[in-house]
């Protein structure tokens, strides 16, 4: 069995049930005649192996990738379902494969601008799923609050794509090479590795990109602390760990108002869950909960592959993508305000 | 001649006293493991980021009076001296001269050259003795390192690995144990950042061997044997002791500087 095959073996088995379970319970009753899915958690058992660092908490030490092609919200052709077919996994995988790798006629401008080839992307499989999210069940995220609706309204509206870039705060933070992205990292095109050091009392995330650490303090250590004062907020929060079995809880607060997660606000709380599966591979989980902007907790789930050695990213260092859209932005104004002044000498004569 | 020898490596042995004394302490297990624990919450105390060696305390920018003025520092260079090539000496001297924006006889803007000012990966050994804490994450197969400043990583496998892919700020990290001692072989390095405020530079040769000895519950000993053919006549090397942080709260945070750099590097670029 892969071990795509095996994540999804045990997502059917320890999260369908528990849906199933709820909602049955809520439509039959206790009573009811278990359903296949219901009867897969009688069957289910913990991995055969158990993985432990010499110090004996749960080992998901190594390098790992959560490349995936599967989406975050569930697009509307898959409506109702949660898996994908067999015939509909490869026929995706196939497009990832081929049509992700075409190369546009030598020579133009398709050809250079942006055209990176899969040697460049790791888009990474289909998992198998229609969706990462997995709870609300339709595998979207839930209603926006009203002031999430007037946020995400305003959002919108200031989202530029070409300019008018009055400085560098206009780069967005990738750009900006601030962060690749806030937390929780969803899977992007390429670069997805994270690798995992862990020490008594403490785990270090190292993500590549672009370059930063997590460092997550241990309940029940000499690290114990409670988080930081309110006052005090970081790009990528304030972590706090434990074990709960075989699992790594992290619960993370203290967001500043920049990175915003699918729109969240800095006041998200996020909480994280890391278990190994099999040798290759961790069940990756999140829930995020912000009042201010969702009318109710959602969830996803990502599996993390073994992955291969990190290497430095770094972004900020010569930073051409930055110099030339600010530069190219300046060149442009230059450009318009000539133009004018030539109209001008024109309508004068 | 024998004899000669036999005095020679005694008079070695006191000369190494010091950290022969150092080693004396033997720092408690990474549970599971032979190895010394070395985790924790780090910082140096020493005045070489602003001049590895031996400085007179500086004025600052004088608009901020003595807030960004230069402490004084005996140094932490062995011989109080940077055994630099003629034409890297003078080169030292330049990268100090040209640090920050500045404009050529036609008005041009010329890039600022300090790397830390730019907020850029501080590099190997200086990550060790910025005014930042870092964070020690000591695994059994790996160790991470991770730096407050620009958000600095490094990862040192304790395994052996093969040589860098290619060059980087940070290096290619290679670590083992020598007794109580982690010793890690860096390489792999870009040109581009520097030790100091002071302009002290190195090339893409540049190799550094550095070790971290525990000296007691709360503190190490740092040495870094610093080689670089291109640059220097001969190999050199740095000392300072590390900290660990004990207040009950220390705690590893963020120094995400890029936005404190953006007027130094974009501010041309803004729109007037």
């Amino acid at each position: 069995m892969s071990d795509q095959e095996v994540f999804v073996r045990t997502f059917r088995i320890l999260v369908l049930p528990a849906l199933v379970v709820a909602s049955s319970a809520l439509v039959f009753g206790q009573g009811a005649v278990p359903t296949p899915a219901a009867k897969a958690v009688i069957e289910s058992k913990a991995p055969a192996k158990q993985w432990r660092t010499p110090w004996g908490d749960p080992d998901l030490q190594g390098e790992w990738t959560n490349a995936t092609t599967t989406a975050l919200e569930r697009p509307a052709k898959y409506n109702g379902r949660e898996f994908l077919t067999k015939e509909e996994k490869v026929a995706k995988d196939e497009v990832t494969a081929v049509e992700r790798d075409t190369r546009a006629q030598p020579g133009t401008a398709a050809d250079v601008a942006g055209a990176y080839n899969s040697a460049w992307f790791e888009y990474g499989w289909s998992d198998g799923r229609t969706s990462l999210i997995y709870d609300p069940q339709d595998g979207k995220k839930p209603p926006l609050t009203a002031d999430g609706l007037r946020r995400s309204k305003l959002r919108n509206e200031s989202i530029r794509t070409d300019g008018p870039y009055l400085g560098p705060e206009d780069l967005d933070l990738y750009t900006h090479c601030i962060v690749r992205a806030g937390l929780p990292r969803l899977p992007t095109a390429y670069d997805n590795n994270f690798a995992i050091v862990q020490s008594p009392g403490s785990v270090a995330i190292v993500q590549e990109q672009i370059h930063e650490t997590r460092i997550i303090p241990l309940a029940g250590s000499n690290n114990a602390k409670p988080h930081l004062n309110p006052s005090v907020r970081q790009w990528l929060g304030d972590s706090r760990g434990h074990f709960e079995g075989e699992t790594l809880v992290v619960e993370t607060t203290n967001f500043n108002e920049h990175t915003s997660f699918e729109g969240a606000t800095k006041n998200m709380h996020l909480i994280e869950r890391w278990t190994r599966r099999t040798d290759n591979t961790i069940d990756y989980r999140f829930t995020v909960d912000d009042p201010e902007t969702w009318t109710r907790p959602w969830s996803a789930a990502i599996v993390w592959y073994k992955g291969g050695s990190l290497f430095e990213y770094a972004c900020h260092e010569d930073n051409v993508g930055a110099y030339g859209i600010l530069a190219g932005a300046r060149a442009d104004e230059k450009k318009m305000a000539e133009k004018r002044m030539g109209e001008k000498k024109a309508a004068g004569k | 001649m024998q004899k000669l020898f036999t005095s020679v490596a005694a008079l070695v042995m006191l000369v190494s006293a010091p950290v022969a004394a150092q080693t004396a302490y033997r720092a408690p297990r990474l549970a599971g493991t032979t190895q010394p624990n070395l985790n924790g919450l780090w910082q140096s105390i020493t005045e070489a980021n602003w001049d590895l060696l031996p400085h007179e305390a500086k004025a600052g920018p004088p608009e901020f009076g003595a807030l960004y003025a230069q402490p004084a520092g005996t140094g932490i260079v062995e011989g109080d001296e940077i055994p630099y090539q003629p034409w890297a000496l003078a080169k030292k001297k330049e990268n100090f001269a040209n640090r920050f924006v500045r404009q050529n006889t036609d008005g041009v803007r010329l890039e600022p050259l300090d790397p830390e000012a730019k907020c850029y990966l501080p590099g190997v050994p200086r990550a060790n003795y910025m005014p930042f804490p870092f964070q020690i994450v000591q695994g059994n197969k790996k160790i991470v390192i991770a730096y407050e400043f620009a958000s600095a990583s490094r990862i040192i496998p304790l395994e052996k690995v093969g040589d860098a892919p290619t060059d980087s700020y940070m290096g290619w990290s290679q670590g083992h144990f020598e007794g109580d001692t982690l010793v890690v072989d860096v390489t792999g390095f870009n040109e581009k950042t520097w030790f100091d405020r002071a302009g002290d530079f190195h090339s893409e040769s540049l190799h550094v061997v550095e070790r971290f000895t525990p000296t007691s519950a709360n503190s190490m000993q740092y040495q870094a044997t610093i080689e670089d053919p291109k640059v220097f006549t001969k190999p050199w090397k740095i000392e300072f002791p590390l900290y660990r942080r004990t207040e009950k709260n220390a705690q590893f945070l963020e120094f995400k500087c890029v936005p404190f750099a953006d007027e130094l590097v974009y501010g041309h670029l803004r729109k007037k």
